[in-house]
């Protein structure tokens, strides 16, 4: 088959490859995007479109997603596919007792690190948000959350890269990453060898196969996530929102346990529901189960009752890339020169996609970078005892 | 257009439905699908992005193109349910 | 609970009752799901209050046979749900359903039989969704289940014999009909001899149309397309024109007929959604009408102990339904001890003949009902394709364009399939679209994937629903 030599190769098409391809082009550098099925056929294109900030960990994660916000609006004018970017302003809703006394640490945590977001009563947060069952004790608000078209923001990326000079390469596996002189030199595909000095590993839930390819351990499992999609219905529900248990789930593996998954409700531009969501680990398994549908059915429904007599049309499963501290991984990787990551945003993905394509792209193609991404590197995990293995290629 | 109905075809008890608040005849067992079109309703619906009239396509269920409110409950197909009694019927406004 | 079955059936078409016919005879715990409000499928609907009066006879011998299989139905080891859909299937033969209370809940059998028939498909023209332009199947559907006529006066077109069967149901229901147009040609049709046997039946049954038509005086016209529908709130004129070999409209040729009521169909489309779903593999053949279920000699598909028959295996009409049908129960008998060996080879063997000329017919009607594949370079751009999401075959080609040639790509990319219908209507007419355009194989251009709920539910019958732990022990168990 054909060699072609390029700046840089990135594996996957999803969100976050087709956003460092995007960022890589405008900084004029030669992409290829490779992608072995279709763009956003990963969990790209099975996720809800959520631009959340109040369910980011404060630190480090709340502050990439700050600054990846800001990016929205510029790319709604950019990019070549209507992208239906709404902040929104997003709520978290609050049901218990326990989660109202959580909530109101977690909002003076998020305030301290420069969110604005506020604490909302019942009936406070029915009268921006009239569906609200009565039982909702209350809400955190915050006008900057917001949501988005996923697949439309993934498909924007890929065709502005295009429009730039990428070239997009569907239905090309990566059989093979050549290393010479102990550095990357070249990917081998069905569709050909692309040489190149740069690899960056942007697949996702598959990210480890990739890694694999460079006797890399990633530790990345595949989450799934099952979303209700329902019929299209006249707009009743301005500010998407998520629970609070979402966000303890999140981050206390116990309320995880008990509480189970969390919920998220959004309507698109086009009038349909997405509700969301499990967290499972059940390999790379994406149907839907008839558990799955009924607990996220109940407490959607027991949020906005209203959505009862709503029809569902379809369901669907993403599997998320998950990492073991709840942050992507990102940036160059020591050990093999030449390889970069970019993967492990979990559900963060499509929030973080604009600032991690423009720190990555700036990354290479200056060397430098506006925002530290050593919190994000792959040796951290070896740092805390995960081994890493290097073999000989 | 009540001359739709076949003649030589026997037909279940006459009963009163009510499609937009007007009142109308038909038999049990027909389907609301064949009563509104019988009464003379073939608009059904306007789409919602492009608003274009719709009425019966498939007739068996699986194109959703029929969808009316039906007691209140709004995008039931109407060639999947038969009429009843009293029934209240909403299609969009001709 | 008590929700547990031997065999359960999805679907009581002919291929459905033929099945349940024989497994009832052998005490088996038989249950019969299907969504209509009626038992018997597509092909057997009566009017719910046919009296003596408008008894007419019915003069397919197929179907005759269907309406007494459904009579005998009527068992105490078989349990008819109807109005009732199945959401999905899953492991161990679980079945999520919707009954016709909106209550969802799960049923679990040791054999699923999927009989699930198929749907009609159609070639868009400008103005295709206006109200007056139906599906042939949904005028006959009108006739049949609640007679009414479908206009009062029909134009009917499309390609295929079946359009001639409508015609005579609307004259012998005193309807008018205003011509018959088929895009297809006689010498086509006169093709039919190589069909094999099976034909004959429906060379005879397609003689006595053509003789109530020419009766009637009505006009039936071979190579006219459909070319536009036009009015405002509703049909009220067609545009048709002479076609080439190709399909393709020859200029000059187009004429008008004024009617509000136009009926179309071409041809059938096997609905696969259920069983692959279930994770039974589909394969694509236009012999068998598109993409259908693969199953082997026995009926048996890629998934043990789920079995598909009928129309879902490849469009093929009644008698392949019917027989397909009682091979599998023989199938299963023999599976469950009840029926040796030697027994399943004598009551099989036959059938298999039989269903290898039904097949090869099948093969034919499909020929025959399927629009020449570079017909679509006519569709108008404005033309809607996706008729839940109203996308225009425009903008499916300016997707294609840009390199999206799957149809999971088109999908994503142009939101085609993702409305109420799920793909149902759009699915075929885009492959055949995509596959002409790239030139490529049915499994590079591929199928959409189905998950659960395969039906629309109501979010609050899901919130309802009781989950079952799974009884094994309770009531029906087998032995």
């Amino acid at each position: 088959m054909g060699r072609t030599q390029t700046d840089v190769v990135i594996i996957g098409a999803g969100i976050i490859g087709s956003s460092i391809a995007y960022h890589l082009a405008r900084l004029k550098l030669r992409v290829i995007l490779l992608e072995r099925c279709d763009i956003a056929s990963g969990s790209s294109g099975a996720c809800d479109g959520l631009v959340f900030l109040q369910s980011k960990k404060p630190g480090i994660n709340l502050q990439l997603a700050m600054e990846s916000r800001k990016r929205f609006d510029l790319l709604a004018r950019q990019l070549p596919v209507p992208i239906e970017y709404k902040a929104t302003g997003g709520m978290v809703v609050i049901e218990t007792e326990a989660e109202l006394t959580a909530m109101r640490q977690f909002v003076a945590q998020q305030r301290e690190s420069g969110l604005d977001v506020t604490l909302l009563d019942g009936d406070q947060a029915r009268k921006i948000a009239p569906h609200l069952s009565e039982h909702i004790l209350g809400a955190t608000y915050s006008p900057l959350d917001g949501q988005v078209n996923p697949m439309s923001l993934t498909f924007g990326f890929a065709m502005g890269a295009k429009a730039l000079g990428a070239r997009v390469i569907t239905g090309a596996a990566v059989r093979g990453i050549d290393i010479t002189a102990g550095k990357v030199s070249a990917v081998e595909t069905e569709a050909g060898r692309f040489e190149t000095d740069i690899v960056i590993n942007a697949a996702g839930a598959h990210a480890p196969e990739i890694g694999a390819l460079v006797g890399l351990g990633i530790p990345i499992r595949p989450r799934r996530g099952q979303i209700i999609v329902t019929e299209a219905c006249p707009p009743i529900l301005k500010h998407c929102l998520i629970s609070a248990k979402y966000i303890a789930a999140k981050f206390n593996p116990e309320i995880a346990k008990t509480g189970g998954d969390g919920v998220s409700i959004e309507q698109t531009d086009s009038g349909n529901f997405l509700l969301g969501s499990t967290r499972e680990f059940v390999g790379f398994d994406k149907r839907t189960t008839t558990d799955g549908l009924h607990r996220i059915a109940d407490k959607t429904a027991g949020i906005i009752p209203a959505l009862k007599q709503v029809n569902v049309i379809r369901a669907f499963a993403g599997l998320r890339p998950y990492t073991p501290d709840g942050l992507p991984i990102l940036g160059p990787v020591d050990a093999v020169p030449g390889f970069f990551m970019a993967a492990g945003h979990e559900g963060d993905g499509i929030a973080l996609s604009p600032i991690t394509g423009e720190l990555i792209a700036q990354m290479i193609a200056t060397g430098k970078r506006d925002i530290s991404l050593d919190d994000f590197r792959l040796s951290r995990f070896a740092d805390k005892g995960q081994k890493i293995e290097v073999s000989n290629v | 257009m009540s001359d739709l109905r076949i003649s030589s075809v026997l037909r279940g008890a006459k009963i009163k439905i009510f499609v937009n608040g007007k009142g109308c005849t038909a038999y049990e067992g027909e389907t609301v699908h064949a009563a509104l079109l019988a009464a003379g309703y073939r608009l059904l619906r306007k789409t919602p992005k492009t608003d274009q009239p719709r009425g019966i396509f498939c007739g068996m269920g699986v194109c959703y193109d029929c969808l009316v409110a039906i007691n209140g409950t709004p995008n039931q197909r109407a060639c999947m349910a038969r009429v009843e009694d009293r029934m209240e019927i909403e299609v969009d406004e001709q | 609970m008590n929700n547990k079955y031997h065999v359960i059936i999805v679907g009581s078409g002919l291929a459905g009752l033929a099945a349940a016919d024989i497994l009832s005879r052998y005490g088996v715990h038989i249950l019969v799901i299907d969504d209509n409000a009626h038992t018997g499928g597509q092909l057997l609907r009566k009017q719910p209050y046919a009296g003596r009066g408008s008894k007419r006879f019915e003069p397919d011998r197929l179907k005759r046979h269907g309406a007494r299989l459904a009579a005998r139905l009527q068992k105490d080891n078989v349990q008819i749900l109807n109005g009732t859909q199945v959401l999905g299937i899953y492991p161990e033969h679980t079945l999520l359903i919707e009954d016709s209370r909106r209550n969802v809940s799960e049923y679990r059998a040791d054999s699923l039989i999927i009989a699930t028939g198929a749907r009609e498909r159609q070639l868009p023209f400008k103005g295709w969704t206006l109200p007056g332009v139906m599906s042939t199947g949904a005028a006959q559907i009108l006739m049949k289940s609640s007679g009414i006529l479908p206009g009062r006066k029909t134009l009917i077109g499309g390609c295929g014999p079946l359009l001639l069967a409508l015609a005579a149901e609307i004259l012998a229901s005193r309807g008018h009909v205003l011509a018959v147009l088929d895009q297809g040609s006689t010498t086509m049709k006169l093709k039919a001899i190589s069909a094999g046997p099976a034909i004959w039946p429906k060379l005879f049954e397609g003689a006595t149309y053509l003789a109530r038509l020419a009766a009637a005086r009505v006009s039936v016209q071979q190579r006219v397309r459909i070319v536009e529908a036009r009015g405002r709130q509703h049909l009220e004129e067609v545009i048709v024109a002479d076609v080439d070999a190709d399909g393709r409209i020859v200029r000059g040729t187009e004429r008008s007929y004024p009617t509000d009521t136009l009926a179309v169909g071409y041809g059938f489309s096997p609905n696969i959604e259920l069983p692959q779903q279930a994770g039974c593999a589909v394969k694509f053949s236009n012999a068998k009408g598109g993409w259908y279920v693969a199953v082997d000699d026995t009926m048996t598909s890629t998934v043990a102990d789920i079995y598909a028959v009928g129309e879902t295996t490849g469009i093929a009409g009644a008698g392949k339904s019917i027989v397909e049908g009682r091979i599998a129960a023989w199938t299963i008998l023999n599976k469950q001890g009840a029926v040796d060996w030697p027994t399943y080879e004598t009551k099989t063997r036959p059938l298999t003949r039989q269903r290898s000329r039904q097949v090869r017919y099948g093969r034919f009607l499909n020929q025959l009902c399927r629009p020449q594949p570079d017909c679509y370079a006519d569709i108008l751009d404005e033309t809607m394709v996706c008729r839940c999401e109203e996308i225009t075959i425009g903008e499916v080609r300016r997707q294609l364009n840009n390199g999206f040639t799957t149809m999971n790509a088109i999908k994503r990319a142009t939101r085609c399939g993702m409305g109420h219908c799920q793909g149902r209507t759009c699915g075929p007419i885009l492959f055949d679209i995509i596959s002409t355009f790239t030139q490529r194989p049915p499994a590079a251009v591929g199928c959409a994937s189905a998950r659960a709920p395969v039906k629309t539910v109501s979010l609050g019958a899901l919130a309802q629903m009781t989950v079952n732990s799974g009884d094994d022990h309770e009531g029906r168990s087998h032995g």
